[in-house]
């Protein structure tokens, strides 16, 4: 199975299994561990006596996840035959960096600066959505054309939602 | 004599208010927005009654809404809790017009304490030390230009009228006092609606140091000694500690005569605050008055040995305070993490959202003041501090290595939180060492944000963790019977003695 750890493509494979303690092949290094599921999505992962506890937070797409230790956070997808086709099309093309807006974080549209058809300059601000007694502004990455806008004042959205689309 | 409190307030202040008038046996009454109906200040409550939308201006800072509800649920006292209401002068005098008693100050002292110009010349009748600057409002650009002559650069011009860091000026060459004061101005104008602005001088190095007040309405006043509450980001404590690693005990007792000075000042009844500004030769100047409770107020209770609420409760039942200045000591040391729902290595930028899994530390020596539970939506609307952990022990050094096991222990997921920025801290030298001021963060800012070291062996084993979460749920949808082994044996014992 091929994972994408922070930009970093693994291999990772199974290479034997008996209850707990599983071999497991990570791009070439071997990897005895005793890895017990000790509630929904939390790995108790023994290895060479250190003990490392996962959560494993699954995020929209069922590929998608969150992994957590104490120390990192890491985002984690795994790579299907699908992805991989994605992938070989997107390389080397230019991708949807930066042009759509996107809220990380669930909040409410305070103002909208923009109307759809205006030109933007890269930088400029775009929407505010507070949280929390918090406001943010979300900026354009990349100068363009705002060709659709999924929001309006006064909406409350949630996390990871398309807001402002640019082209 | 109080029997039922109704708690104009949410989140963990509400539950910590909540827990004392349990033990006193009083019913409590608690109050909701739209967005808090699962909240646990509502489900720990004796009573609880919707007051109206999400936001707080239409919920937690409607007056008239609280008060028809502690009528009609019978509630004879309010407790403000801090933030909303807390601070309304209007809202104490609200109440004893309604023959409600207000666990707080009277409204005169909160108006005198919340201007900051009249709270500063109070101060100085009192005899209590204030940074050196102007006592009116700066008249004229002048004025202004005289005034920064006689006392030196660097100082502040503030709004009289601020909060919160705005209209707010540092000026450290004189050449740009008229254009800083004109910035102040605007934004002061603009921000509260009034642009008359003070000048201070700037304490290079400060330490925010504040001290607990007690005072009955029989006219006895005590401290309960010093926070240091000098980690700070943007304005915002973060880590608070009694004692204060930087105070002398002569010191410590100047400043807590001073401290009862300011609150008899202003005929101050209740539990507050006097914020002192303290710079690293031990001077030291009155800040402001905080007339309610604090958010960091557990630290205090566990060196000190009083509950503040229930002192804050007997004051406002008329009794006299049960010990005098001599009967408080300190013992021992406290530290409080603030946990906020925010993203450290995305500028802090709030987490709101659902709980999936809360673990919360326990042990010796832990105290743990949150409201959140699993499976509970932090609304948008509020603050997002999720929690207050608050650690005891003897020593300074215990309390930090204590500090940084709760904090290890304590995992939330679902919400992004400051946990590891707060561990980080905890194994800073400046911090460990106690020399620390409000510059700590920015100043350790490459340490305390540096990604955590790893071998690519964490990364591994995060990968593996991955594949097995994921092989385990395509088992699952595939229905073919993988999943026998996480089943416990305990169920298959149950069904076998059909217990």
């Amino acid at each position: 199975m091929e994972i994408s750890i922070d930009g970093r493509i693994a291999n990772v494979q199974e290479l034997a299994r008996n209850g707990n303690y599983i071999t497991m092949m990570v791009d070439g290094d071997v990897y005895e561990v005793d890895a017990l599921r000790v509630s929904e999505g939390i790995y108790s992962i023994i290895y060479k006596g250190r003990s490392y506890n996962i959560e494993m937070i699954a995020d929209t797409s069922a590929r998608h996840y969150t992994v957590n230790s104490w120390y990192n956070s890491y985002k984690v997808e795994v790579i299907d035959a699908q992805t991989r086709y994605r992938m070989s099309r997107e390389k080397g093309s230019h991708t949807d960096e930066g042009k759509i807006i996107v809220s990380p974080m669930p909040g409410k549209v305070v103002k909208l600066l923009v109307k759809e058809g205006d030109t933007v300059e890269a930088g400029q601000t775009l929407i505010i959505i507070s949280a929390m007694k918090m406001e943010s502004e979300f900026k354009a990455k990349v100068p363009g054309v705002v060709k659709h806008i999924a929001v309006n004042e006064g909406d409350t959205v949630d996390a990871n939602k398309e807001l402002i689309t640019i082209e | 004599m109080i029997r039922k409190v109704l708690v104009a307030n949410r989140g963990e202040i509400a539950v910590r208010i909540m827990r004392s008038c349990r033990e006193m046996g009083i019913r409590t009454v608690a109050v909701y927005s739209e967005a808090d109906r699962a909240s646990m200040h509502v489900r720990y409550a004796d009573q609880a009654f919707y007051i109206g939308p999400a936001p707080s201006t239409e919920s937690y800072l409607n007056i008239d809404k609280i008060i028809e509800v502690a009528k009609q649920s019978g509630a004879d006292a309010i407790h403000p809790g801090y933030g909303f209401l807390s601070e309304k002068a209007e809202f104490s005098d609200r109440c004893k017009r309604e023959g409600i008693i207000f666990i707080g100050p009277d409204s005169h002292a909160i108006k005198m304490m919340g201007d900051k110009i009249t709270a500063r010349k109070t101060m100085i009748a009192a005899g209590v030390p204030v940074v050196p600057g102007t006592v009116d409002a700066v008249k004229d650009e002048a004025d202004a230009l005289k005034i920064i002559e006689e006392i030196g650069v660097p100082v502040m011009i503030k709004a009289t009228a601020g909060g919160g860091g705005k209209g707010m000026r540092l000026v450290k060459d004189a050449k740009d006092v008229i254009s800083s004061l004109r910035m102040a101005q605007s934004e002061a104008r603009n921000a509260f609606g009034d642009d008359s602005v003070y000048i201070e001088k700037y304490i290079e190095s400060p330490h925010h140091i504040e001290f607990q007040i007690l005072a009955d309405k029989h006219g006895n006043t005590v401290h309960l000694f010093e926070r240091e509450c000098s980690v700070q980001r943007r304005h915002q404590k973060v880590i608070e500690e009694t004692p204060s690693p930087l105070l002398t005990p002569e010191i410590r007792n100047e400043m807590g005569r001073h401290a009862v000075a300011a609150a008899k000042a202003c005929g101050y009844y209740g539990a507050g605050t006097i914020e002192f500004i303290v710079d690293d030769n031990l001077n030291y100047y009155f800040l402001e008055m905080n007339t309610r409770l604090q958010v960091e107020h557990p630290i205090t209770e566990r060196v000190v040995g009083v509950d503040l609420v229930k002192e804050m409760i007997g004051i406002a039942n008329g009794f006299e305070l049960p010990f005098r200045q001599e009967d408080l000591k300190q013992s021992g040391h406290a530290i409080e993490c603030r946990i906020y729902a925010e993203d450290p290595d995305n500028n802090f930028m709030p987490s709101p959202g659902k709980i999936q899994h809360i673990t919360e530390p326990l042990g010796l020596g832990v105290r743990h003041d949150g409201y959140v539970y699993e499976g509970y939506t932090i609304p948008i609307y509020y603050d997002p501090m999720i929690s207050k952990l608050i650690v005891w022990a003897k020593t300074r050094e215990e309390a930090i290595n204590r500090m940084s096991r709760a904090l290890h222990e304590y995992k939330i997921t679902g919400v992004k939180t400051s946990i590891r920025f707060l561990a980080k801290i905890m194994e800073s030298q400046d911090f460990i060492s106690g020399k620390y001021n409000t510059h700590f963060i920015e100043k350790n800012h490459d340490f305390l944000m540096a990604e955590p070291e790893c071998d690519g062996q964490c990364e591994d084993i995060a990968l593996i963790a991955a594949f097995l979460e994921h092989t385990q749920k395509l088992n699952k949808v595939s229905t073919n019977g993988v999943d026998k082994k996480a089943v416990s044996r305990w169920k298959d014992i149950r069904h076998h003695s059909s217990i």
